[in-house]
C-alpha cells in the first residue's frame, strides 16, 4: 500500500469517528468533495465505524419514549395534510329564489373565509410552536453558557486564591532566606553560662532575641539591647529588657530606634532602669 | 440523491431486504407519515437507547437523546441520500453526533471522565446480551458484528470502542491507552479496516 493511500485510510477512519479536527479535517473533506471514489472509501468505512453499534449491548425504552416522540412529531407534522377545502353546494338556478342563492354564495364565500382562515392560524400556530421552540434552544444554550461561566470563575477563584497561598508561602520562605540569626555569648565572669539568640528580619526591620542564665537584675538597672550597624558611629538602641529572676529568661520583641542596613553585631549592656541613648554600662553579651 | 430516487440506485441488488424496507420507510416519513416513523422507532429504538447508553452512561439522557434523533428523523428524512449509506447508519450517525455533544458538554464540566473507562466498555460482547435489533435479519447483522469484533486484536479493539463510545479526542484517546499518538492512529485504522474485511466476510 502506498503511503498516500494509507494518510487517506488513517484521516478517512478518524473522521468516520469524527475524531479530525480544524484545518485537517478541513482539509479532507475538501478532499472527499472533489474525489466521489475516495467519498465511496470513505463511506464504507463510516458504515463498518457505525456497524459498532451493534456491539453495544441494547437496552430496553419505555412505552412512554414512544409516545413522546409520536407527539413530538404530532406537533412538528412538517408536511400535515393542509386543511380540508370547503367546497360550495350546488343550488341550481331559480329565478323565484334569488334570495336563496344569494344566501348560499354568500354560505359558500363564508366555509371558503373560514376554510382559508383556519389554514392561516394553523401556520400561525406552526411558526408560533417554532418560535417557541428556538427560544427553548435559546434559553438551554444560555443557561448551559452561565452554567460554563460560573464553573470557570469559581475555577479561577479557586486558581486565584491557592496563586495567593503560593505567593504567601514564598513570601515566607524568602523572608525566612534573608533572616540572620545570631548566638550572643557571655561576657561575664560569674555567668559564663548566660546566652541569647537573636533572629532578625531586614525586611521588616523587627527581630527576636530569646535569653537564658542572665543575672537576675537589681530594681534599678535593665538589660539593653545594642545593634551594632557599621552605617552608624555608636550602636543603635534595640530597646530595654528584664529577665526571670529565677531563671534568668527572657523572649523580647524589639525594633531598633534607627533604620538598619547590616548588623554587624548584637550586644546587651547592663544600663540604669529605662536605658541609655549611648551604650554606658557593662557588656554581658555580645554575638560571636 | 435524496429518498425518492432511491430504487434507482444502481447497487440495488446488493441491498439487503432490511435496507430496501428502511429506505422505503424513509421515503413515507419524508413524505410525513407518521406511521412510518413508528415503524423505524420500533425496529431501531433498542439499538440506538444501546449505544446512547454506552456512550451516556445515563439512562434518562440516553432515552432524551433518542427522542431527538427521532424528531430529527421526522424533521429531516428528505435530507438523508440512499447512495451515502443504509438509513440505519445515517440515523446512529445521528445519534451519535448528538450523544457525544451531550459528553462533551458535560465533560467542560469535568463530570464525565471517570465514566469512560475502557474497562466499562462492552468489549467482549457475549451471547447472553439483549438481542440489539428486533427483526432476524437485525438479529443476525448484530450476530455477525460482534463476531467480527471479537476476533480484533485486544488493541484495536479496544481503540475501536474508545473512539467510538468514549467522546475523547484522539489525544485523550492516546493518554488513555497510554500509547504515542501515532500508535493509535495506527490501531484505529487497522482496526476498522480489519473490521471492514471481517463483516463483509461474514458469511
Amino acid at each position: 500500500m502506498s503511503a498516500p493511500d494509507e494518510k487517506f485510510e488513517e484521516l478517512a477512519s478518524l473522521h468516520a469517528f469524527g475524531l479530525l479536527e480544524g484545518a485537517e479535517r478541513a482539509e479532507f473533506e475538501k478532499q472527499l468533495e472533489s474525489d466521489a471514489a475516495l467519498r465511496a472509501r470513505y463511506e464504507a468505512l463510516c458504515a463498518t465505524a457505525n456497524a459498532l453499534a451493534f456491539s453495544a449491548p441494547a437496552a430496553e425504552t419505555s412505552r412512554r419514549l414512544r409516545d413522546r416522540v409520536m407527539a413530538s412529531v404530532a406537533s412538528e407534522a412538517p408536511g400535515a395534510a393542509s386543511a380540508p377545502v370547503a367546497v360550495a353546494p350546488i343550488v341550481r338556478p331559480n329565478f323565484t329564489s334569488w334570495i336563496a342563492w344569494g344566501v348560499a354564495a354568500a354560505l359558500a364565500v363564508s366555509i371558503v373565509g373560514l376554510g382559508s382562515l383556519q389554514l392561516k392560524l394553523q401556520r400561525s400556530l406552526q411558526i408560533e410552536r417554532d418560535r417557541n421552540a428556538l427560544r427553548e434552544v435559546e434559553r438551554q444554550q444560555l443557561a448551559n453558557a452561565l452554567e460554563t461561566e460560573r464553573i470557570l470563575a469559581a475555577h479561577q477563584a479557586l486558581a486565584l486564591s491557592t496563586a495567593q497561598e503560593k505567593i504567601a508561602h514564598l513570601q515566607q520562605e524568602a523572608d525566612v532566606a534573608q533572616l540572620k540569626i545570631s548566638a550572643l555569648a557571655s561576657l561575664l565572669s560569674d555567668s559564663p553560662d548566660a546566652q541569647a539568640i537573636a533572629v532578625w528580619n531586614p525586611t521588616q526591620q523587627k527581630g527576636v532575641l530569646t535569653v537564658s542564665k542572665l543575672p537576675a537584675l537589681a530594681a534599678d538597672k535593665d538589660y539593653q539591647l545594642w545593634v551594632v550597624d557599621p552605617a552608624y558611629p555608636n550602636p543603635v538602641d534595640g530597646g530595654v529588657f528584664t529577665v526571670d529572676a529565677e531563671t534568668g529568661e527572657a523572649r523580647i520583641e524589639f525594633t531598633p530606634d534607627q533604620p538598619i542596613n547590616q548588623v554587624a553585631k548584637f550586644a546587651v549592656s547592663l544600663e540604669r532602669k529605662g536605658g541609655v541613648p549611648k551604650a554606658e554600662g557593662p557588656m554581658v553579651l555580645l554575638s560571636l | 440523491m435524496g429518498v425518492g430516487k432511491a430504487h434507482a440506485d444502481s447497487s440495488d441488488e446488493q441491498m439487503s431486504a432490511t435496507v430496501h424496507a428502511d429506505i422505503a420507510l424513509m421515503q413515507r416519513v419524508a413524505a410525513a407519515d407518521q406511521s412510518a416513523l413508528g415503524e423505524l422507532y420500533d425496529r431501531y429504538h433498542r439499538l440506538l437507547l444501546g449505544v446512547a447508553v454506552n456512550i451516556l452512561r445515563d439512562p434518562a439522557e440516553a432515552e432524551d437523546t433518542v427522542h431527538d434523533v427521532f424528531v430529527t428523523v421526522w424533521k429531516k428524512a428528505a435530507e438523508y441520500q440512499s447512495h451515502r449509506g443504509a438509513p440505519h447508519s445515517w440515523i446512529i450517525t445521528l445519534l451519535r453526533n448528538r450523544a457525544i455533544d451531550r459528553v462533551r458538554m458535560r465533560r467542560r464540566r469535568g463530570e464525565l471522565l471517570e465514566h469512560a473507562a475502557p474497562a466499562d466498555l462492552p468489549h467482549e460482547a457475549g451471547d447472553d446480551q439483549i438481542d440489539a435489533a428486533s427483526n432476524t435479519e437485525l438479529h443476525e447483522q448484530a450476530a455477525g458484528v460482534r463476531q467480527a469484533v471479537a476476533r480484533l486484536p485486544a488493541e484495536q479493539r479496544e481503540a475501536l470502542h474508545l473512539a467510538f463510545f468514549s467522546g475523547l479526542t484522539q489525544t485523550e484517546i492516546a493518554e488513555r491507552l497510554q500509547a504515542p499518538l501515532g500508535t493509535v492512529k495506527a490501531r484505529i485504522r487497522r482496526g476498522l479496516l480489519r473490521l471492514k474485511d471481517l463483516i463483509v466476510l461474514q458469511p
